[in-house]
């Protein structure tokens, strides 16, 4: 056993698409961490994983990995159709990188897991995939959509049965980061929220990470899976929907009036990070993917 | 008691047990003309003692120890050594003084770097250990909830333990045990950096000689001194341990000069691996207390500080949850010192849950850019007053 060189241990970065994003998260998703996205559904989690699958392919020198993704979903259906669009706008924006015929779906290998058992299974499989892969496009990314989903229905809510699942949560992602850290792969996992009832913040009156308390869709929520997952996770993002309403001033031939417009404000929060400062930003999600918004 | 053997009256033995003196190691750094005035004799008689002293200790130095019991150190003794430790400024103004001005050395707390007045502070009460050093060794558990700032803890004690002895620090190197992932490099560069501003900052302070301003440190020596392991089970994490013993005493035969050793070792987190399912949970409570033995062995051989941050959970009471540190009670029972980290509101602090020379206090802190800091509220007290 030796030591390794802190000089020579330099954190890789997948980038996420968009430099704005990438500025907040110094660099994009890191490598050899899990990187957990907790929002509640329809926020853009699916979109966010879709989009660093794609540029994950894109060379070392461009900020992706050179490397396929293994994509492990656990909601149905898998969006082909999305994925095609976001390939296709993905294809023009860095045509120079690939050839003609060639199509960056083939590099996103997808398997549907159904139980958290079978997740396990799953993973000890992944070692000799992966070891395989380096002959050609090495996996450097594995996404799993939604973790919570393997939770939410399997368990009881005994004590029993809450600690055989805490225990699963540490099973997993120690299997997880071992597999992060053999293969130098960035994980990256997407999870729930719950709703938050009575005058306390957090679970159990507990608050984990830089905010206060969660928002969005105007109630206060809080990821799922409790205290034992978030243990588990190096990173937790938070993504936030609320609908706005904007007064915009709009210019009519008889003089100016206003019109109230209901805009949809989505916002990326650090929860917590070993290497991020607090921080938030804008984004929106548009046919071409998901983007940051500088105002 | 030594004293006893020493081919000496009864008359003089008796004065030299009332003035306190009951083994040899204390006879050693005393004057004649000062044990003469203690012990109301004549200064040939005091000489003649410690000459008597000084021969015996002579023909027993090929054997390990001086007393009857091997290892054995009087109270009286570890006292003098506990006043003579080495103190480690923590990070934080508040959480220097409820620490009783810094860190002990063998205790192992939170260090970290805080304002000018902390850092003059610590210099002033900084006194170095003695040739014997001290046999009272403990080490300390920091708990806290993710994102409270522990990995950021750890990473400020790697580096703080490295600030040299003219600043008030141990100059000493690290082990960083990383059983999670979180350890970020370009974080911990950047809290190398910001410590080695503040120390050219203290020193622009003090000195006010522009010459001598630049600090020869560079971040990257300071990344060199820490010597990090990256484990992915709880095998590994046993077999680590137990291989630390060769790995730090090669470590201090190459390098024979007393400030260059390795001062702390820094697990995070030390429970990780150990929250799967051990079937067999006696099994694994004497795992970790085998693996606290050894860590103990480690700081006591070795002089060094042990710091094991230790993650949350909720324990159902009475209908009602509580914070507790995990791996459950004997566990946490192991460890002299404990430290939890909670969340005041907007405010992070730090309170001493167990020690047992502190009283249980709290103080803010917070993490900054440049790693744990005063929090910002205390200084707009400061200021005010």
């Amino acid at each position: 056993m030796t030591p390794q060189s802190l000089l020579q241990l330099t954190s890789q970065k997948c980038t996420t698409g968009c430099p704005i994003l990438d500025r907040l998260l110094y660099g994009g998703i890191p490598c050899d961490s899990i990187t957990e996205i907790v929002a509640e559904s329809g926020s853009g989690k699916t979109q966010i994983c879709l989009q660093l699958s794609l540029h994950a392919q894109l060379p070392v020198s461009h900020g992706g990995l050179a490397a396929s993704s293994l994509y492990l979903h656990t909601e149905f259906p898998f969006p082909f159709r999305r994925l095609h669009q976001l390939c296709l706008s993905f294809r023009s924006s860095n045509a120079h990188h690939f050839p003609v015929n060639d199509n960056p779906c083939d590099r996103i290998f997808v398997q549907s897991v159904h139980t958290a058992d079978h997740l396990l299974e799953i993973m000890s499989k992944t070692d000799p995939f992966i070891e395989n892969s380096k002959n050609q496009v090495p996996v450097r990314l594995i996404v799993i959509d939604s973790i919570a989903a393997l939770f939410r229905s399997d368990f009881d809510n005994t004590p029993v049965e809450l600690k055989r699942r805490s225990s699963l949560f540490f099973k997993i992602s120690s299997k997880l980061k071992a597999l992060a850290k053999r293969f130098n792969l960035a994980v990256l996992v997407t999870n729930q929220v719950v709703d938050l009832v009575g005058p306390n913040e957090g679970i159990n009156g507990l608050r984990i990470g830089n905010l206060v308390c969660l928002h969005t869709s105007g109630r206060r929520v809080c990821p799922a899976l409790g205290l034992a997952w978030a243990n588990c996770v190096n990173s937790r993002l938070f993504l936030s929907r609320n609908e706005e309403v904007i007064r915009e001033e709009n210019e009519k031939s008889n003089g100016q009036s206003c019109d109230f417009v209901k805009k949809k404000m989505r916002k990326l929060y650090v929860v917590f990070a070993p290497h991020l400062p607090e921080s938030s930003c804008e984004f929106e999600i548009t046919r071409e993917g998901l983007f940051g918004v500088e105002r | 008691m030594e004293i006893w053997r020493l081919p000496i009256s009864a008359s003089q033995r008796g004065k030299l047990i009332s003035a306190g003196y009951t083994s040899l190691s204390s006879l050693s750094s005393i004057s004649s003309s000062d044990l003469a005035r203690e012990l109301t004799v004549s200064e040939s008689e005091a000489m003649n003692i410690l000459k008597v002293a000084s021969h015996s200790r002579g023909s027993e130095t090929s054997n390990a120890s001086c007393s009857i019991v091997e290892g054995a150190q009087s109270a009286w003794d570890m006292l003098h050594d506990e006043e003579s430790l080495m103190h480690i400024t923590t990070s934080s103004a508040d959480l220097d003084n409820i620490l009783g001005g810094g860190i002990h050395c063998k205790e192992v707390t939170e260090i970290g770097w805080s304002s000018l007045s902390l850092i003059v502070n610590s210099v002033l009460k900084y006194k170095l250990t003695t040739a014997f050093g001290s046999e009272s060794i403990i080490f300390m558990l920091i708990g806290g909830v993710p994102g409270i700032g522990k990995t950021q803890l750890g990473i400020q004690i790697a580096v703080n333990v490295q600030i040299p002895n003219d600043f008030g620090g141990l100059g000493g190197k690290a082990i960083y045990i990383d059983t999670e992932g979180s350890f970020m490099v370009e974080r911990a560069f950047q809290i190398a950096e910001a410590c080695i501003e503040d120390m050219s900052e203290y020193n622009r302070f003090l000195r006010k000689d522009f010459q001598e301003c630049k600090i020869k440190m560079l971040p990257q020596d300071i990344l060199e001194n820490i010597f990090y392991f990256r484990i992915c089970s709880y095998t590994e994490q046993i077999a680590l341990i137990n291989y630390l013993d060769k790995f730090l005493s090669e470590h201090k035969d190459v390098d024979m000069s007393l400030w260059s050793q390795v001062k702390v070792i820094v697990v995070d987190s030390v429970t990780f691996h150990f929250r799967q399912d051990f079937d067999d949970m006696a099994l694994r409570t004497r795992v970790l207390s085998g693996m606290a033995l050894k860590l103990m062995n480690l700081a006591k051989r070795f002089s060094l500080a042990v710091v094991l941050l230790n993650q949350v959970t909720t324990k159902h009471t009475e209908a009602s949850f509580q914070l507790v540190l995990a791996l459950g009670d004997s566990w946490s029972h192991t460890c002299t010192n404990r430290i939890v980290l909670y969340w005041n509101g907007n405010e992070r602090y730090a309170y001493i849950d167990k020690s047992p020379s502190l009283r249980s206090a709290s103080a803010a802190y917070s993490v900054t850019a440049r790693g744990i800091r005063n929090s910002s509220s205390s200084c707009k007290r400061i200021k005010m007053m």
